[in-house]
């Protein structure tokens, strides 16, 4: 059966929840929460207020699982969803949220809001209500194997060319090894400095390490999307690829919502836990900092500042690692205001940046990263996420701006290893 | 000689002028006050010259006193302590007998002075059950309550009566509300900093608030500071989301236990308890006690001692509910158990009816 409004609404009811209903019943209608995002905070438009977003989970809670709800249902007397009004969220769930988490951060009663519409997206799939953008790239996720149509060849010859720049063998499904490195599509297709980067410092520092041929891709679309049946698939893939190698340690890239979908979502989709570890890449990088084994020579004299993915500070706790690693190369790293935890979002994850109608929606609240960055006069701007390092350098070239330079962490580091012995 | 101002005398003792702002900004996001509040406490603490305080300590067992004293190394919370002049107190006064009972006399001439209570007081058979100087515990504090502009109910004990109160109370111990509410002591303006024992920044935090101001800050409906006391334990524990998605320890050595799930089926009393220790934290900040493993016992609440075991979770009936409570009880569960059946059944409905997706479901 294709998607369809009864298909939605049934989904909506099937999302509902011990969680969901508390925190419906918690909602004390404060509004903090509409200050905490930056829809809302860079267009002053009360219709991108984080709860509201929720509007149609809510009704379905109310009309099926409370008294006076179904009571006006049954008398006919409540407001049905409707195909008209899922198509108006639609906007709101996909175009004006990144799932960002800090909603979530500053709700005074504890509603996990970024869950709630990270639920809410499961039902709009369902009901047919997905942006276009999100639907070809899940498809692509599901079919090609990346979200971008990056395939395994692509990643072949990533490999050979890093192999002929570096003088290193990069490894490709070795068995036994103790860490399955996972990219992401930009990082293969736009960022591959990134796999040369990683090959040199795990070769410095000793690490055993591999790619995987069947499990090259980190991203989850079918999260993005809200689908947790194609999300499964996806994590599956990793999952069985992982077990057959036999690795300690799945390593996601410098991509945060990858980060989320595989180390906090993953377990809960396929419905059991992993036999191995899944870490960030700085969480790893950070380890071998503090063993000693990962040394850097020299310092960087420009002057720098670090934005911090969402899903890493917020959904994650990796707040101190990025640091400590950069304070080992940088001499001139400056916060921007709001740094760490409640670091303010690029504005295209959850999604969002694979969503083109979004596009001017996210060029508009770039304007709270501009001002972040107006003053801080840095040469430099680095992240650990090749999702926020695209929306950077687009929201910079729009802004005029161009003069700083985004830079991938793990790049950074790399720059500053020692000379071979 | 004029008395020293708090700010020469933080000088003199080796404290910062920075240290002294921390802890002034340190009280007033503690209470609630907005950030720039800060300057405006350290210049009136600052000027201050040392109030009068004078603590009595009754039916109790010193532990107010060994937490804001003993608790660390000399911070500017217990320095505060030292600059203002604690006038009479039992534990901590040099003098003995008459000696000490004459300084209480001299720093109750002054008037305008603080009292500090600890302990309840005993009023049974004519309150012979604690005894200080050849006075009953009440006849001191009515003496000294009487021009004090102010009194501050230190503990449990003589917040709400504490221990001593607890059934069968032999002594007829008494909380400083109940005195002034039956009128056995003046009425003056009472601040309850209940806990068992209180944390020792909510002390500082109240008497600083006090000096500040010149006002009780605003209290509870148990009369308690609502900056200190305005949240439950359960609100701000860190726990908290194991509560939210069910998951609980079930003895404190199973594997819950070990992972560090929610108390509240080994009793814990976090969710009826407001106190501050979640966020204000023990031992310099280091930790409360439920992240040492143990369920909150609801120290800082009225009849805590008597409110059933520690460690019977809080859903658990305390009492005798046979009779008509029983069976309003038994209608309550059944209309309940039958709102989650239908809620279930609703579940399960759009569960059966669920359709798995796949990737032909996104291609027009």
């Amino acid at each position: 059966m294709s998607p369809s409004l009864e298909r939605g609404i049934n989904a909506f009811v099937n999302q509902i929840d011990g969680p969901i209903a508390s925190y419906f019943n918690s909602c004390v209608h404060c509004g903090m929460c509409a200050h905490a995002c930056l829809f809302y905070t860079e267009t002053g438009d009360p219709k991108y207020t984080p709860i509201y977003k929720t509007e149609p989970l809510r009704r379905a809670w109310k009309q099926n699982f409370t008294f006076w709800g179904r009571l006006l249902s049954k008398l006919g007397l409540d407001k049905k969803i409707t195909d008209e009004e899922l198509a108006e969220w639609e906007t709101l769930i996909y175009d004006g949220c990144t799932l960002c988490g800090r909603c979530t951060a500053v709700c005074p009663v504890g509603n996990d809001i970024t869950y709630m519409i990270r639920k809410s997206r499961e039902a709009m799939a369902a009901s047919g209500h997905a942006p276009e953008g999100l639907k070809m790239a899940t498809t692509r996720a599901i079919e090609i194997g990346s979200p971008m149509g990056v395939t395994i060849d692509t990643l072949k010859a990533q490999i050979k060319h890093t192999e002929k720049e570096t003088g290193l063998t990069v490894p490709l499904d070795v068995q036994g090894a103790e860490y399955l490195m996972l990219l992401s599509s930009a990082e293969i297709a736009q960022f591959n400095e990134i796999i040369g980067a990683v090959t040199e410092i795990f070769d410095r520092a000793g690490v055993s390490w591999t790619l995987s041929s069947t499990a090259f891709e980190a991203t989850n679309s079918g999260i993005q999307i809200g689908s947790a049946d194609l999300a499964a698939e996806l994590v599956q893939r990793i999952v069985d690829s992982a077990e057959r190698l036999g690795v300690r340690t799945v390593i996601s890239p410098e991509c945060g919502h990858a980060y989320t979908a595989l180390r906090w979502e993953g377990p809960n989709l396929i419905g059991r836990s992993y036999s191995f570890e899944v870490k960030h890449i700085l969480e790893v990088l950070d380890e071998l900092r503090a063993d000693g084994r990962l040394q850097t020579s020299g310092r960087e004299s420009a002057r720098v500042t670090f934005h911090d993915p969402c899903q890493l500070v917020r959904r994650g706790g990796v707040v101190q690692q990025p640091r400590s690693l950069l304070n080992m190369v940088a001499d001139d790293f400056v916060e921007m205001p709001d740094a760490g935890v409640m670091n303010w979002c690029c504005g295209g994850g959850g999604g969002v940046s694979a969503n083109e109608r979004a596009n001017p929606l996210r060029a508009q609240v770039f304007s709270r990263k501009k001002r972040q960055l107006d003053g801080l006069q840095v040469e430099k701007l680095v992240t650990a996420c090749s999702n926020c390092r695209n929306m950077l350098e687009e929201g910079l070239e729009e802004n005029h701006m161009e003069d700083i330079e985004v830079v991938g962490l793990t790049e950074l580091l790399a720059e500053y290893l020692p000379e071979k012995k | 000689m004029t008395r020293p101002t708090l700010a020469q005398q933080l000088a003199r003792q080796g404290i910062s002028r920075r240290a002294f702002l921390k802890f002034c900004a340190a009280t007033a996001s503690m209470m609630a006050l907005p950030p720039t509040m800060a300057p405006a406490i350290a210049e009136a603490l600052g000027k201050r010259t040392r109030p009068s305080i004078i603590w009595l300590s009754f039916q109790e067992c010193t532990g107010c006193t060994e937490s804001l004293t003993r608790s660390h190394s000399p911070t500017v919370e217990n320095l505060i302590f030292d600059l203002i002049s604690l006038d009479y107190h039992h534990t901590l006064q040099a003098a003995a007998g008459e000696a000490a009972e004459l300084a209480r006399e001299q720093a109750m001439e002054e008037g305008g002075y603080l009292v500090l209570v600890d302990g309840s007081i005993p009023v049974a058979d004519g309150g012979v059950y604690s005894t200080i100087a050849g006075m009953t515990n009440l006849d001191m504090l009515a003496h000294t309550v009487k021009d004090a502009a102010a009194v501050v109910a230190i503990g449990t004990c003589a917040a709400f009566g504490g221990i001593p109160k607890a059934d069968p109370n032999p002594t007829g111990a008494k909380s400083v509300a109940a005195l002034m509410a039956d009128g056995s002591i003046a009425s003056k303006p009472l601040i309850n900093v209940s806990g068992c024992p209180p944390i020792p920044v909510v002390i500082t935090g109240v008497l600083a608030h006090y000096l500040t101001f010149g006002t009780v800050p605003e209290l509870d409906d148990l009369g308690r500071p609502r900056a200190y006391f305005g949240d439950s334990i359960h609100d701000r524990c860190y726990r908290r989301p194991f509560y939210d998605a069910g998951k609980f320890a079930k003895t404190f050595d199973d594997e819950g236990a070990r992972k560090g799930w929610c108390l509240y089926e080994l009793g814990c009393k976090g969710p009826t308890t407001h106190n501050a220790c979640a966020t204000a934290k023990w031992n310099m900040g280091t930790s409360f006690p439920i992240e040492s493993g143990h369920g909150c016992i609801g120290c800082s609440e009225p009849d805590f001692w008597d409110a059933g075991s520690f460690y019977k979770p809080l859903s658990a009936a305390t009492g005798d509910l046979s009779g008509l409570a029983g069976g309003a009880i038994a209608a309550g569960a059944v209309a309940g158990a039958a709102a989650g059946l239908y809620a279930r059944s609703q579940k399960h409905k759009a569960a059966a009816s669920r359709e798995k997706m796949t990737v032909d479901d996104l291609k027009d």
